[in-house]
């Protein structure tokens, strides 16, 4: 996968000067706002200390919420936009405006249909009909909405064990165990597996879930430069040299954990060359595939299958149902004598409520179709064609407008470089009147000088709609002057085009079954605006 | 803020100045600082270097060694709001490129400050207290995390 060999343009050298003084001019008027407001200038319309506590020790550091109160606020309407129909396609955003910049927000009750590319949905399984949603409703017809209990008492449903069975089978592991929640199964799990004296090598961009997994464990945490073997390689000599701190005793276990696809970057891991590694240095490989799973490789297996790699390669294959399969929780897959011991030691299993009926039988039908075992004929080929073919195409389009995109080829996450934190809110308003959903990220979530758009492709997304939408970026892009990028587009960009696509997606002649949107009526009675 | 984010380090202000052109950044906004200065008619050529120096000690001051926490917060549950920025720089690692940078800059400043006045006296005095009090003593390594009869503190 040569494609995998190159490196994210930097940010251009004016580009990095203008975002920091864009940064520091905002502090400034920040400042001189808070002055005007706590001198009584302005309407102070922040939450402040009543009268008789004023005297008392402060609750909380003014300073603290400064990002939040000056630059976050002003453009909060970039953010947590509510949507009243299933995240498929498309949706339905609900319009809002906000007379005092940011304060508070008027709900006029109309919404806005807009192109969903901030939803995982990769293979198309949000939809709110359709063969998942008939299994989720007999599910619930037969078992309820909620289980009652945790797995160790009697919240073990038969609809679990046939879902952690073929997800056994699907990724070629000898057993797996399955959670209700994917952010949950890395913080509380990892504790089982790893402790003190051992010592855990984890990627500089890991997610958050993992960062606070590897914390919980009480091991030591070395990190490495994003998707480095050689920094890795580097790290993992030092660990097994040094040992421990202080007292150099060797370290228990060596546990590498990675990341199938990185959400913000769009880059897949170097699998092959990672493991090559842990096998010379006898360490152990824990590969979250919450985004991977289901949107990489040619049956959808994930980043292994990407690779063909032997799965029994990864100790511990982790992953996440909320992206591909369109239901909640995750797993862990690997051999019978770890998922026994993640049976018996994992505090989700053994305290936390067990999965809903509803949610494993939508999983279970997804993967089921993806195996080609229900729905219609070739449905699962079709699903894992179109969003390879969607992904690539997008970021080929991209490249050519002239935008910074970072990721590799094959990754369904596609971000792009805006940097500078008046462009960032633009964009996010622009694209939405335009018709298009997309999420932009910035600083102190992304590196200052690397604020961007991230677009989420899935197998719902016609040709069409990204035509349409690379027509939109391209007006906007031109408008916002974002073309920063000094590079020639990647050789592999040439022969993506519209043509290619049609051509890889002929065999599945039948046509896109339209995503189903509930309208926009219901969804605003629901919420009573 | 840090929604979504995917960072190891719970303070992105351990890691921010490293990054790309924020030292020419600092010298840009020192050069900005002092063209305005000059641009005012009454001021003599000495009372401008002068003012730029205690300008730019008095603010960096404030910036660096005065105001704690950050401006958003952080993940590392509360540990940094009792560091000045200063001591958040580089996760309080000491003689780092930023720290040696940081304390060369006002240096500089002062010298050529000393030319520009042609050595007299006053300025001289006035310049050397700011750079040694305000610019130089709170960067010593001696006094991380120290707070001089308890000023500061929280």
């Amino acid at each position: 996968m040569a494609d995998n060999d190159h490196s994210e343009e930097p940010t251009p050298y004016i580009e990095a000067i203008v975002t920091y003084i864009s940064y520091v001019l905002l502090a400034v008027f920040g400042h001189i706002r808070d002055f005007l407001r706590n001198k009584g200038f302005e309407a102070n319309m922040i939450a402040t200390e009543p009268d008789r506590t004023k005297s008392f020790v402060p609750l909380y550091q003014n300073f603290e919420s400064f990002f939040t109160r000056n630059l976050y606020r002003r453009i909060r309407d970039c953010w947590n936009r509510p949507i009243t129909t299933c995240p498929g396609a498309e949706f339905e955003v609900m319009d809002r405006d906000s007379p005092d910049y940011g304060w508070t927000f008027r709900y006029p009750g109309s919404t806005t249909r807009a192109v969903n590319f901030g939803s995982y949905n990769y293979l198309g399984f949000a939809e709110s009909s359709g063969y998942c949603a008939d299994a989720a409703v007999a599910a619930t017809e037969m078992y309820g909405c909620g289980v009652g209990s945790s797995r160790t008492e009697v919240g073990s449903l038969n609809i679990h064990t046939q879902l952690e069975r073929a997800m056994a089978e699907y990724l070629g592991t000898e057993d797996a165990i399955v959670f209700p929640m994917g952010f949950a199964t890395n913080a509380l799990n990892m504790a089982a597996l790893v402790g003190k004296g051992c010592c855990i090598l984890s990627d500089e961009l890991n997610h958050s879930s993992l960062v606070l997994g590897s914390r919980l464990t009480g091991a030591t945490i070395k990190i490495f430069k994003h998707n480095n073997p050689a920094d890795l390689e580097a790290k993992l000599r030092e660990a097994i040299v040094y040992g421990q701190a202080r007292t150099r005793r060797p370290f228990t276990k060596i546990l590498i954990v990675v990341e199938g696809v990185y959400s913000m970057e769009g880059s897949i891991v170097r699998l092959p060359e990672i493991i090559a590694l842990k096998k010379r240095y006898q360490a152990y490989l824990y590969l979250d595939e919450a985004h991977s799973i289901g949107a990489l490789g040619t049956s959808g297996r994930g980043v292994v299958d990407y690779y063909g790699c032997d799965p029994r390669d990864v100790d511990v294959l982790m992953g996440t149902f909320t992206k591909s399969f369109g239901g909640a929780g995750g797993y862990i897959a690997g051999s019978s004598r770890l998922v026994r011991h993640v049976r018996q030691s994992s505090h989700s299993a053994i305290y936390g409520a067990s999965m809903p009926a509803p949610v494993a039988a939508q999983i279970l039908t997804a993967l089921n179709i993806l195996l080609g075992r229900a729905g219609p004929p070739d449905e699962g080929k079709r699903r894992l064609r179109q969003l390879s073919v969607n992904a690539q195409y997008m970021r080929a389009r991209l490249h050519q407008l002239g935008l910074i995109v970072y990721g590799d080829r094959d990754s369904p996450v596609v971000p792009f470089m805006i940097f500078m934190p008046g462009k960032v809110a633009a964009f996010a308003r622009l694209s939405l009147a335009h018709g298009l959903g997309i999420v932009v990220v910035g600083y102190p979530a992304t590196p200052i000088i690397e604020a961007r758009a991230r677009i989420c492709l899935s197998a719902a997304h016609s040709l069409d709609m990204i035509d349409r939408s690379v027509q939109v970026i391209d007006k906007l892009s031109r408008l916002l002057r974002i073309r920063y990028s000094r590079r020639q587009p990647p050789d592999w960009t040439r022969d993506r085009t519209r043509a290619w696509a049609e051509a890889q997606l002929a065999e599945f002649s039948r046509p896109l079954a339209p995503t189903h949107v509930a309208s926009s009526a219901n969804g605003v009675a629901l919420i009573g605006a | 803020m840090q929604v979504g984010t995917a960072h190891s380090d719970p303070n992105p202000n351990h890691v921010y100045f490293n990054s790309r052109g924020i030292w020419a950044t600092y010298v840009i906004f020192i050069f900005i600082t002092h063209f305005i200065v000059l641009s005012i008619p009454f001021i003599s050529m000495a009372l401008a270097w002068t003012l730029t120096c205690q300008i730019h000690n008095v603010i960096t001051y404030f910036w660096l060694h005065w105001e704690k926490g950050a401006p958003f917060e952080p993940l590392d549950q509360g540990e940094s709001r009792t560091l000045t920025h200063w001591e958040q720089l580089d996760d309080g690692v000491q003689f780092t490129a930023n720290k040696k940078f940081l304390l060369v800059v006002p240096i500089v400043i002062f010298l050529l400050t000393t030319f520009y006045t042609r050595y007299d006296q006053i300025h001289f005095l006035v310049n050397a207290l700011s750079l040694v009090l305000l610019a130089i003593v709170p960067k010593l390594p001696q006094l991380y995390r120290v707070r001089i009869f308890g000023i500061n503190k929280w």
